[in-house]
């Protein structure tokens, strides 16, 4: 039996006194890095992917496995980045929109009214209430429907009480639905559920 | 439905993350990892294997890696065919030119919207930002940078139009340390109007341009004339199209029908530039002998790699040509397999760069 793969906090604590030991941390995290980053910015995607492991490498004598795990520090330290591109994502996300606003799948039937209350009938008006969220609502709101950090996570890697986070997702959660008004047979919020 | 798993069903999706891009993050992670004083040497970079359906993370960075392979890379060898093709513009021009500055351009398949001026050092310049939309807030986001402080607010005239330069401070990371980022005070100067309808110009100024009468100075002179790319390439595979261009010297295009399939021109920094005999052992996945070939009427070298994907047992496989225009600036090539070895040739002799 082999020797079982060092724990990525381990890999970052080793990589304090032997840096190459920080590498196989990208090959593990970098497509759900990507993937979070690409969902808000795009195509920018691939430039913050690299300064976030550029970042994270020379920050990583000051991580604490005890605060926080290292995905939800990856992610994090993503968010922050993309703080510097916020009119990007709004663009991207109001293009979105407009492009959802498109006409209509032809020839549906009138009686499958119910079957096109499906997600993809939702891409558009959710985009833009994405676009018009507080960046700070936005960033705990995607972070735990994207980054699928919980509540506590979230506060780590924003560095605010939970009881903050609380405030703002429900705030995030509260306008994301109006926006959605009648069209989105949406489940109340659980808490519970949100991971 | 939960309004989460509404977000994870119908919010905006991620574009793939290309092998390029991957390749180019690892890079960079690497060669921060290998430490500056080690930084201006050839570069020493790993091949990352791709495997189906494995997932492990290498026990050293130097082993190879296996990743899941997203999707097929394209169409096979000899699919391609070139056609003419040129870079997009950036729509304005600065009359006179701004004397001791240089433009680089970033932007997409839509045309460039920045074009970044400094001098030599770095240290004085503006970057021009244009688009459809008024920009929100100061300084593109600086307004909730770390240590923002506003100092003055300037009115000016920019022909029919009263517009505000807005003067501030901020906080400016001039060393990433393990303890974070080593800052100073940085002073700049912003300017947004809507030039044209529907055309909203910024003004950063750093430097001797974060002044309000220099933008003013600079705003003025702006004129209606697009600016050619300072990379162009001439001629690019039919069907593919501009992913991307940074700084005015990376320039990604990729397939538009496979965007895993892509390829990179890039003018390497002076420091980077692989000695001739030694570009096979500085890059990554070499898999053919490096072949000596004539680009511009100049020597360069064309080496054959493993690009690292492996999908239903084909192992995909790419060029790397490192060559130089007519006056000795090096440029690198990086093309996928779809291409044959002449088209790799055809297409860098058509290369092009004027900063």
């Amino acid at each position: 039996m082999p020797d079982a793969l060092p724990g990525d906090a381990e890999l970052i604590a080793r990589s304090v006194d032997d840096p190459a030991e920080f590498a196989p941390l990208f090959d593990r995290h970098a497509s759900a890095v990507h993937r979070y980053l690409g969902r808000r910015v795009g195509e920018l995607a691939d430039d913050l992917l690299s300064e976030t492991f550029l970042i994270a490498f020379r920050r990583r004598a000051a991580y604490r496995p005890e605060h926080v795990e290292v995905r939800p520090w990856l992610l994090g330290i993503a968010t922050n980045l993309v703080h510097g591109h916020r009119r990007t994502e709004q663009r991207r996300y109001r293009a979105l929109a407009r492009a959802a606003a498109e006409p209509d799948r032809p020839g549906d039937d009138p009686g499958d009214a119910a079957d096109r209350l499906d997600a993809a009938a939702l891409r558009g008006p959710l985009a833009a209430a994405l676009a018009g969220l507080k960046p700070r609502d936005r960033d705990a709101l995607l972070l735990l429907a994207w980054g699928q950090l919980g509540y506590e996570e979230i506060a780590a890697v924003l560095d605010v009480p939970v009881g903050t986070v609380r405030s703002r997702l429900h705030r995030a959660r509260r306008l994301t639905r109006a926006a959605l008004g009648d069209i989105s047979p949406l489940d109340p919020i659980s808490e519970e559920e949100d991971r | 439905m939960n309004d989460l798993t509404l977000l994870r069903e119908a919010g905006p999706e991620a574009p793939p993350l290309s092998l390029a891009a991957r390749s180019a993050a690892r890079a960079a992670l690497l060669d921060e990892i290998d430490g500056p004083g080690l930084r201006r040497r050839p570069r020493r970079r790993v091949v990352v294997r791709v495997g189906l359906a494995t997932v492990t993370a290498a026990a050293a960075w130097t082993a190879a890696v296996v990743v899941a392979a997203p999707h097929p890379v394209g169409p096979p060898p000899g699919s391609v065919r070139l056609v003419d093709f040129h870079v997009p513009t950036f729509p304005l021009s600065l009359d006179p030119a701004p004397e001791g500055l240089r433009p680089a351009f970033d932007g997409n398949g839509d045309g460039a919207s920045i074009a970044a001026y400094d001098d030599a050092s770095g240290q004085d310049g503006f970057t021009i930002y244009v688009g459809d939309d008024a920009p929100e807030g100061t300084g593109h986001g600086d307004d909730g940078a770390p240590g923002y402080q506003e100092l003055d607010v300037d009115g000016v005239s920019l022909g029919d139009d009263e517009v505000e330069v807005v003067t501030y401070e901020r906080d400016w990371c001039v060393e990433d340390t393990d303890q974070g980022c080593v800052t100073e005070r940085r002073r700049f100067a912003w300017l947004s109007w809507e030039r044209h309808d529907d055309q909203w110009v910024s003004l950063l100024g750093h430097g001797e341009y974060a002044d309000a009468e220099q933008l003013q100075e600079v705003a003025g002179s702006l004129v209606d004339r697009p600016q050619p790319a300072t990379l162009d390439v001439g001629l690019a595979p039919e069907g593919w199209s501009i992913r991307a261009y940074k700084m005015g010297r990376v320039l990604t295009l990729a397939n538009d029908a496979h965007e895993a399939q892509d390829l990179t021109v890039h003018i390497p920094l002076p420091e980077d530039v692989i000695p001739a005999g030694q570009v096979r052992e500085s890059i990554s996945g070499p898999i053919g002998p490096q072949l000596d070939v004539t680009v511009n009427g100049r020597p360069a070298q064309l080496v054959r790699v493993d690009i690292g994907y492996v999908v239903d047992g084909h192992r995909y496989e790419g060029w790397y040509l490192q060559a130089q225009f007519e006056d000795g600036t090096t440029f690198v090539l990086q093309a996928p397999e779809a291409f044959t070895k002449e088209q790799v040739l055809q297409m860098a002799e058509q290369v092009t760069y004027h900063p």
